[in-house]
């Protein structure tokens, strides 16, 4: 019998694990620009950047603590200081930023937001590549012990594991807190009209803060895994990731926390799976780089063709 | 019927007429200015000038679709991109795609004819998007084009890049300096400004306004939304496009890697932060970004800096007495002649936070058109349209 598909079985199921892990990765810094979109309509430009600085805060911190020199118990709980320490730096740059740059902007022309969010975001890329590290990169040392765990026909590493699971955990903890807490009440309060939210005794402001807060601390995490799989940080990491983390907001509904988590995994599965379908064609060769037109293109469809995503309800089209 | 003549004159008139009679001397002085002052710079400076005079265009391309028909527009360095290749391919001896050279002077018309047709083209499927959606998506049709560019080998070389790129030629006259390019893209400018400043008064420009203030109303009220939609981003579209083939023969550089997200993120800015539709707005932006940042590069700057070490001597005697006072220990500056050093490292974190600054003092740009100031002044929080649930 010939095979059906021209890459080994093998190949596959390395792309869907590939999939799935970067596609943990753009569910976590996804749900940060839902949740602000669902509350400002504002696409939050600089999230890539607070995600970035998340990372750096959880590189700071591992190497502070030994680096490579880490070992046994220890790397645990280095990891939980990276996070904690990720976590705080991205809220705090979040919450800055809402200060500084969005809210005096609130009831301006609404591009005026979107500029300021721009510039923000070049502000802390380049705060970080050429203030800080003179356009070079840092490298995430590396702690997690090797070996691979065999479920079944996949073969998922250690990292890979950790990171799927530790991306469930936060993204069941957020759902959690936005659909049984005061706080989450107030934030889908807000989504859903701020007048009327702020009429039923609701503070505004502060669970606007609130809600940059979560998204933030999530992207920090989200900059920590990011670090520990592909190693190599900098300045500018925070764009692609972000711009491809919002394609998977969007992809899910834009405002929808289930449908960010749904969009992100889409996303990681359809560029690295899709990129596989597409070389199956004979004489087709695509470099890496083809998972991002594959993505981008994913984008284009789905706006034109389903613009209120899988889980959104409402009409998108006056974003 | 009037003669064309005259027509023409009245249509000059009414767009001149329309500058507040202050401001219409002080244009014929920047013009002149602008071009008489040309040998008093040496080519860096020249090359400034023709960088900020190349945003100019770009801007007023830009312009036409964000600021008049409310398009908003990142991946409008597609089409810069388009003009530059379409130029290269053609008259580059190192394009593996075609052999001998085409006159400039053909390519030119035929970059903007060609710009105009991308431009509908990437319009077509993102006719129903609007605002923040649209942002994103023409965002990633930029970054599209240009992996495209840097993945098709046997047309553009990828990342090695098109170069040697026959200069254009004036009866004989190989077009060459620094600021005879720059005199070409003034001139440049100066059609695109013409060509936009008569669509804005034209019903062409009232449809977009219509479109741009509320699109649902002006379809209601028999506007082809369509239509002028493309006409909006065609017209863009193919000043970009002329931008792009300007710059290409001066830079004698094309490559994926000078098209990127950050050109798309200048145009844009430029035109906010001058005050969308307005086109001294778009000079004052592409000044501010586009001039500031390469200022700060310059050796002269360097050197002016310099010559300010007494200034830095007394802050520095300031800080030592405010560090007397209380235990802060506040950073002493560093010696005056590696300012212009850390300047020029620093200029993209100085853009950014300009940026953020004039959008906080002027949300509605420098120079905005009048009729857009008192529309913004109705913008209320009760507008905003509701957003998803979360």
């Amino acid at each position: 019998m010939t095979p059906l598909f021209l890459a080994s079985t093998e190949v596959w199921l390395d792309q869907l694990v590939n999939g799935l892990t970067t596609g943990s990765i753009y569910a976590l810094i996804a749900l940060g620009y839902t949740m602000v979109y669902g509350v400002l309509q504002l696409i939050n430009f600089a999230h890539g950047e607070v995600f970035m600085l998340g990372s750096f805060a959880g590189y700071g911190t591992l190497v502070a603590l030994g680096g490579n020199d880490l070992s046994g118990g220890m790397v645990a709980v280095a990891l939980i200081l990276a996070f904690l320490a990720a976590g705080g730096a991205s809220l705090g740059t979040a919450v800055a930023v809402e200060r500084v740059a969005y809210r005096p902007l609130r009831n301006a022309p609404r591009l005026a937001p979107l500029i300021s969010a721009i510039g923000v975001s070049v502000l802390l890329s380049h705060l970080v590549d050429d203030g800080f590290l003179n356009g070079g990169a840092k490298f995430y040392p590396q702690i997690f012990p090797d070996g691979d765990i065999e479920l079944g026909p996949l073969q998922v590493t250690y990292l890979q594991l950790f990171l799927m699971g530790s991306s469930l955990a936060m993204m069941g903890v957020l759902y959690w807190i936005v659909q049984q807490t005061k706080t989450g009440r107030a934030i889908r309060a807000v989504a859903e009209s701020r007048d009327n939210a702020a009429l039923m005794g609701v503070n505004v402001n502060r669970t606007i803060v609130v809600t940059f807060a979560l998204g933030a601390v999530l992207a920090g995490f989200a900059g920590v895994l990011y670090g520990l799989f592909f190693s190599s940080i900098r300045g500018s990491m925070g764009f692609l990731p972000g711009v491809k983390a919002f394609t998977a907001a969007v992809l899910g509904g834009i405002g929808s926390i289930p449908g960010a988590v749904v969009g992100g995994y889409f996303l990681g599965l359809t560029e690295t799976v899709g990129r596989e379908l597409l070389n199956e064609i004979p004489g087709v060769n695509l470099p890496n780089q083809w998972k991002d037109v594959i993505a981008f293109a994913l984008l284009v469809l789905v706006l034109i063709f389903r613009p209120t995503g899988i889980f959104g309800q409402k009409e998108s089209k006056r974003a | 019927m009037p003669s064309p003549a005259a027509r023409w004159k009245d249509a000059r008139a009414a767009s001149w007429d329309r500058l507040p009679s202050a401001a219409r001397p002080l244009a014929w002085l920047i013009l002149s200015l602008v071009v008489l002052f040309i040998p008093f710079f040496d080519d860096v400076w020249m090359r400034m000038f023709f960088l900020v005079a190349l945003y100019v265009t770009l801007g007023i391309g830009l312009n036409v679709v964000v600021g008049l028909a409310g398009l908003l527009d990142l991946g409008f360095v597609a089409f810069f991109a388009l003009g530059a290749y379409l130029v290269a391919i053609f008259d580059s001896p190192v394009s593996p795609a075609v052999n001998g050279t085409v006159n400039y002077w053909v390519l030119l018309p035929a970059a903007v004819g060609v710009g105009a047709l991308f431009g509908v083209l990437l319009g077509l499927p993102v006719l129903p998007l609007r605002g923040d959606y649209l942002a994103i998506v023409t965002l990633g049709f930029g970054e599209i084009v240009r992996i495209l560019l840097l993945n098709m080998d046997n047309i553009t070389r990828g990342s090695s890049g098109l170069y040697e790129l026959e200069k254009p030629a004036v009866a004989g006259y190989r077009v060459d300096a620094v600021s005879e390019f720059y005199v070409m893209i003034v001139i440049a400018a100066f059609v695109a400004w013409f060509a936009t400043a008569r669509l804005r008064d034209s019903r062409v420009g009232r449809a977009w306004e219509a479109i741009r203030e509320d699109e649902d109303v002006a379809a209601a009220m028999g506007i082809n939304t369509v239509k002028y939609k493309l006409m909006a981003f065609a017209t863009g579209a193919s000043i970009g496009a002329l931008g792009g083939a300007i710059n290409a023969p001066f830079i004698d550089f094309v490559a994926p890697q000078s098209f990127t997200l950050q050109v798309s993120i200048n145009v844009l800015a430029l035109v906010i932060i001058g005050g969308m539709g307005s086109t001294q707005g778009v000079i004052a932006g592409a000044l501010i970004l586009v001039g500031v940042p390469e200022v700060l590069q310059f050796e002269e700057t360097a050197n002016l800096l310099e010559k300010l070490g007494w200034l830095r001597d007394g802050m520095n005697t300031a800080i030592d007495g405010l560090n007397g006072l209380s235990p802060m220990n506040l950073a002493k500056l560093p010696p005056a002649d590696e300012w212009g050093e850390k300047l020029a490292l620093y200029r993209f974190i100085v853009f950014g936070a300009l940026l953020v600054a004039i959008m906080i003092v002027r949300p509605t740009g420098l120079f905005p058109s009048r009729r857009r100031e008192m529309e913004f002044a109705q913008t209320s929080d009760a507008e905003l349209p509701a957003g998803g649930t979360v």
